[in-house]
């Protein structure tokens, strides 16, 4: 189990291999962003995106589960406040292969809740070639590992 | 439907959507594509977290938040998409058979220097439940055409 005291400053985390499919990026945006060169492949190509592109926040999506998948999952992750900022540098393409890489920007401890602290990462969605798509500066809140607290308060 | 151009929107400007419920379905069946954690998709495992119960991933909120944008405004806005945005917090837990509006209003207003075709249209954007509780804010960041001469 991963704790707040694993997540270190400077940190760097590399994973993924999420194939963006044609069919999920249509399936995605017909539930959530309707916008034609999201959903139509004919009307996607008059567009000036010149063909089917992924809905930006099924990108952050997939990104989502690109770190549940590769450091949440085992972690004692309780959520996220926010994210600070986002940007979509690039579309995203069927076809493509997303990769993400994360950084641990910061991380401090509230004094209101004990057991948990916040960890401000960096996260780069980039593709097989390593071109950036999207950029997101976020934060996680993490349980704080027992034993360590434990040890501190009997200080 | 009348196009709305970059000229036509000014600071101050407030547009507020219709409502979508979320179901406990829905819920489950993002998570499991986007957001596997116990909170997101299972109800016992939930019930014991510090949630209290099933609550829906933050993405698909955003996600909602999207379609409802797409459903009120982007529409018949000449609209060029979005660089990306600023300043999310998901303030409150979204919970089967929520059901979620918007409130957004226009903070500013600028020609791209780069692009005149163009203009930068900022919002600051709060999604509420059906008990008027603000379950998530941003400031959006839109990109719209000019009106053509």
């Amino acid at each position: 189990m991963r704790y707040w005291e694993d997540f270190t400053v400077g940190m760097v985390m590399e994973f993924g291999g999420y194939e963006v499919t044609e069919e999920e990026v249509i399936e995605f945006a017909t539930e959530f962003d309707p916008q034609s060169f999201h959903i139509d492949k004919e009307a996607a190509k008059e567009h000036f995106f010149g063909g089917l592109i992924a809905s930006g926040w099924h990108t952050g999506s997939m990104c989502m589960r690109m770190m549940v998948d590769n450091y949440l999952i085992d972690s004692a992750s309780m959520g996220s406040p926010g994210i600070e900022q986002l940007r979509w540098k690039q579309p995203v393409r069927p076809g493509e292969t997303l990769y993400v890489k994360a950084e641990v920007l910061d991380r401090s401890l509230p004094k209101s809740r004990p057991e948990l602290g916040f960890v401000k990462f960096s996260h780069t969605v980039l593709n097989q070639k390593g071109d950036t798509k999207m950029t997101m500066i976020s934060s996680g809140m993490f349980l704080r590992n027992p034993e360590n607290s434990a040890t501190e308060a009997s200080q | 439907m009348t196009k709305i151009y970059f000229e036509d929107i000014a600071v101050g400007d407030e547009t507020t959507s219709h409502s979508r419920t979320v179901t406990k379905e829905e819920i489950i069946d993002f998570a499991r594509k986007y957001d596997p954690q116990p909170f997101h998709l299972d109800e016992e495992a939930a019930k014991k977290s510090i949630y209290g119960g099933l609550i829906a991933s933050g993405w698909h909120t955003g996600s909602n938040l999207m379609r409802l944008l797409v459903d009120n405004m982007t529409n018949n806005r000449a609209g060029l998409g979005s660089p990306g945005f600023d300043d999310l917090r998901w303030i409150r837990p979204v919970r089967p058979g929520d059901s979620l509006y918007y409130k957004s209003t226009v903070i500013e207003t600028r020609r791209s220097e780069s692009r005149p075709d163009m203009g930068i249209v900022r919002a600051d954007v709060k999604l509420y439940n059906q008990n008027d509780d603000v379950v998530l804010s941003m400031k959006s960041i839109g990109m719209v055409k000019t009106r053509p001469e």
